[in-house]
């Protein structure tokens, strides 16, 4: 690219009065062959274009750079939010699994305590049952002993009227035999000794019985004691 | 010097470090940035279309393009493959991961450029490097 004699002497004025030159690659593509005044305008404003940029340079790289920091620090803040929400997440999924938790431990605690109650219940009617159980016993053996005395009462006294009845139809007998033997004459001397010592036995069998059955029941009444 | 060039890049600040560094170091004359992938495949559809004159000289490509519909790798393939090739193309990515690269490699990039903040020896590195690229004899390399 070429200027003109005048349009380089303006812009060289421009450069010395108003420190305003050519900027970009425009400057590279100026041919100054020619001229060497306008040679050392376009080196002046290269010179000065590549200050310019070096400074640019400089900010954008420490803009770039604290660019760089910020989204670092961005990513950084955004994970620890991430972990913050899941670390929150999980404290609300651990939340709601004590709750659920707490209410089986609730739930197992009102059975435990139902249970406990029925228990307390049930071990309270099998005390009473074993209490009846016992009563029922004891009355069961009371009854089986006074069953047995009865049944031996019953004995005893059937014992007592058989061996009465025997005594008194053997003293009936003997004593009609020997009635009779009076009345008829007889010898009654044998059957009179008879009818005396069977008398005498009777008697003595009769007491001998009576006694017995007074001692056995003397005897139990003492066991029963 | 490269003609033209063209910044393919999500992060509007590296347009700036980028078009600094390029011209303190005389890179390019002209400098185009664009922020998506999307809009860099359209123009290159248009100059594929089109005359293709105004298109650019070297193109550099972020790898991941936040707000695109595909990133710097899959941008080369269609440039290379779909939009009839004919430039110098590469990454330039703070990424440094090797099968990444091997995927660059079978889309045609032809250089990878870690991104940093000391971009400017890279640059240069890759400004030495650049005839090599244009006549298609230098292979890929990575300016770490």
């Amino acid at each position: 690219m070429k200027f003109n004699k005048e349009i380089k002497n303006e812009l060289i004025e421009l450069l010395e009065k108003k420190n305003i030159g050519l900027e970009g690659n425009i400057l590279k593509i100026i041919d100054t062959s020619d001229d060497p005044n306008f040679a050392k305008y376009v080196e002046d404003c290269k010179e000065k274009d590549k200050e310019t940029r070096k400074k640019r340079l400089d900010i954008t790289k420490q803009v770039q750079e604290k660019n760089k920091e910020l989204l670092e620090v961005n990513a950084e803040n955004e994970r620890i939010m991430e972990e913050l929400q899941s670390t929150l997440k999980e404290v609300e999924d651990a939340k709601i699994t004590f709750e659920v938790q707490n209410r089986e431990l609730v739930a197992w605690k009102q059975d435990n305590e139902r249970i406990s109650l029925e228990l307390q219940q049930e071990m309270a009617k099998s005390e009473l049952a074993r209490i009846e159980a016992e009563e029922a016993k004891t009355a069961a053996v009371n009854d089986l002993d006074v069953l047995q005395k009865k049944k031996q009462t019953e004995l005893i006294g059937n014992i007592v009227k058989i061996a009465l009845g025997v005594i008194i139809s053997i003293g009936i007998i003997t004593t009609f035999m020997y009635i009779l033997a009076l009345l008829i004459n007889k010898d009654t001397q044998m059957i009179g000794s008879t009818w005396s010592n069977m008398l005498g036995i009777l008697l003595t069998n009769a007491f001998s019985i009576i006694g017995t059955i007074m001692g056995v029941k003397y005897s139990g009444k003492e066991d029963k004691e | 010097m490269i003609d033209s060039l063209m910044l393919v890049d999500d992060e509007n600040l590296f347009h700036l470090v980028f078009e600094d560094a390029c011209s303190l170091l005389d890179i390019s004359l002209s400098l185009k940035s664009l922020s998506s992938s999307d809009e860099a495949a359209k123009l290159f559809e248009k100059w594929f279309k089109g005359d293709g004159s105004d298109k650019p000289e070297c193109v550099f490509v972020d790898l991941n393009i936040i707000g695109s519909s595909f990133d710097g790798i899959e941008l080369i393939r269609k440039i290379n493959f779909e939009y009839g090739n004919n430039v110098v193309i590469g990454i330039i990515s703070s990424s440094n991961e090797p099968e990444e690269q091997a995927k660059a490699i079978q889309a045609g990039a032809q250089f990878w450029i870690i991104k940093s903040d000391d971009i400017e020896p890279r640059l240069e590195q890759f400004k030495e490097d650049y005839e090599g690229y244009k006549n298609r004899t230098a292979p890929f390399k990575v300016y770490k």
